[in-house]
């Protein structure tokens, strides 16, 4: 599932759902529910693009009540500019790509 | 289903352990992420990727699963090779086979790493690899039990030495396949992974085949007209087929490469797509019918099958005098017969893949006009799409991201 921008159908996934909001922090099981990956993909890809700088990583500042502390995601300005490369460079390709992951299509949307 | 959760969260704690710091904090972040999952199979499939990640990440497989395998599959080869009586030379031959050949397929590894590089990436690589070293382990196991029973004295009245001979020719045979798999799936291969998976593809094929027509070693005669007439004819397709199928191997390998590869060298990879499939066809019906023959002793119902179809071969096979194999009853002749046509699939393991060369080779020379040429992808395989590479991992998407 390859494609001209070097990224899976997943990783462009991924890099869509966190293009359409870049300033938000993200959290796992968000992202893995709106793209439709199981956690065994989504969480490698998200170590491979913070290992190459285009994901940003951090856990919460707060101990919320209730819950244990999430570990945050958003975009670098790098993966941002990646990524909108990488999607206006594939747009057909993202979308094919989206109709394996889990069962869901997932429509790349970018952020302006 | 909770207790179930519970289990795969302790084990995803456990498993966590076994990664460096930096890796270890993504498996936290996806336990701390696990309670907002709906509880029962959702939450149930979350902590298992939570699995997934750790074993990947930890890369286990590569570093423990395959070397704890191979010792596992030496060790049940080495234990049944090693039962009998210690004067008997069939059993020391087993006992220098399986030493051998574990030496060999643990260390040679390491010699092909130095000139062809680690193992391929991608799926194939690894089950071709796997496959191969299966299938070696499983014809020594065979081919032990065979002589175990069939070289055991008083039968072994050739003398030792020739046996000896015959060992050191089938080891010798035995590097070289090992030799083979593991280049052809050597990052820096000889032949593109293409090639190799419709070569290999295509001999182990033709090996089911061949062993379906001839499952102990020699064709089997049928008593009534239909059926002999069926198998006659079976036969005649079925060497038909052998003979085409490196032919047709090397011909869709060079079509997949021709355009990438001069026209002078356009023999490579049919070449390289014929000696997988005969090297491949070779060692599935070697592993299959010497396993066949292995049984014989051990099953009245195939002994009896087997004694119907041997036919204008009785002679040959049966000596009219009994073999004593270590600890079994008395067992008929055909037994020590069969054992010479299992040392026969010396010689299908020997020009197997020289004949699938020959006959790949000129299918490659004869397979069409190249078309315009491309940039060459490492190894024969097809060009590439463009200027920028794509990796062709076909595995996690993760590395491909």
């Amino acid at each position: 599932m390859g494609n001209r921008s070097g990224f899976s159908a997943q990783t462009l996934a991924v890099l869509a759902e966190l293009c359409a909001t870049p300033s938000q922090w993200r959290h796992g099981y968000g992202v893995a529910r709106d793209t439709g990956l199981k956690s065994g993909t989504l969480y490698p890809v998200l170590i491979r693009l913070a290992d190459r700088g285009l994901v940003d990583a951090c856990w919460e500042d707060e101990q919320p009540a209730g819950r244990p502390r999430r570990h945050l995601y958003r975009l670098t300005p790098e993966g941002l500019a990646a990524a909108r490369a990488a999607l206006a460079q594939a747009p057909s390709t993202s979308r094919a790509g989206a109709r394996v992951v889990g069962g869901r299509r997932v429509v790349p949307r970018i952020a302006p | 289903m909770n207790r179930l959760t519970r289990v795969i969260e302790a084990l995803l704690q456990w498993s966590a352990g076994l990664l460096p710091a930096d890796r270890r904090v993504w498996v936290q972040a996806l336990w701390a992420e696990a309670d907002e999952v709906p509880p029962g199979w959702r939450r149930l499939a979350w902590l298992v990727g939570g699995v997934r990640l750790t074993a990947r990440e930890a890369t286990l497989p590569r570093r423990f699963g395959y070397p704890l395998a191979f010792t596992a599959a030496a060790a049940v080869v080495a234990w049944s090779a090693w039962s009998g009586p210690a004067g008997d030379s069939a059993i020391a031959i087993n006992r220098l086979d399986v030493i051998t050949i574990a030496v060999i397929l643990a260390g040679l590894p390491w010699a092909i790493r130095r000139a062809r590089g680690p193992v391929a990436g991608g799926r194939l690589a690894r089950l071709v690899r796997t496959g191969g070293y299966v299938a070696m382990l499983a014809l020594v196991l065979a081919k032990a039990a065979v002589e175990r029973v069939a070289d055991a004295p008083p039968n072994n009245l050739d003398g030792s030495a020739r046996a000896w001979e015959g060992e050191v020719v089938f080891l010798a045979v035995m590097v070289g396949y090992a030799v083979v798999i593991l280049a052809f799936t050597a990052q820096r291969s000889p032949a593109a992974p293409v090639t190799v998976a419709i070569g290999t593809a295509t001999g182990a094929v033709v090996g089911v085949l061949a062993y379906a027509l001839g499952p102990l070693g020699f064709p089997l005669r049928f008593t009534g007209p239909w059926s002999a007439g069926f198998y006659d004819a079976a036969i005649a397709v079925g060497v038909l087929l052998a003979l085409c199928a490196p032919v047709a191997a090397g011909w869709a390998a060079t079509r997949r490469a021709d355009r990438s590869v001069p026209t002078g060298s356009r023999f490579w990879p049919g070449a390289m797509a014929g000696s997988c499939t005969g090297a491949a066809a070779a060692l599935v019906v070697a592993v299959l019918s010497t396993a066949t023959i292995a049984l014989l002793p051990y099953s009245s119902g195939l002994e009896h099958w087997a004694a119907g179809h041997i036919g204008q071969w009785a002679p040959v096979a049966s000596y009219g005098k009994s073999v004593y194999g270590y600890g079994q009853a008395p067992r008929h002749g055909y037994v020590a017969g069969n054992s010479a046509f299992a040392a026969g699939y010396l010689i299908v393991l020997l020009l197997g893949p020289l004949l699938g060369c020959a006959f790949g080779a000129w299918a490659g020379r004869a397979a069409g006009n190249p078309g315009p040429r491309l940039p060459r992808r490492p190894g024969d395989g097809p060009p590439l799409p463009g200027p920028v590479p794509t990796p062709e991992t076909g595995s996690s998407p993760a590395s491909r991201s």
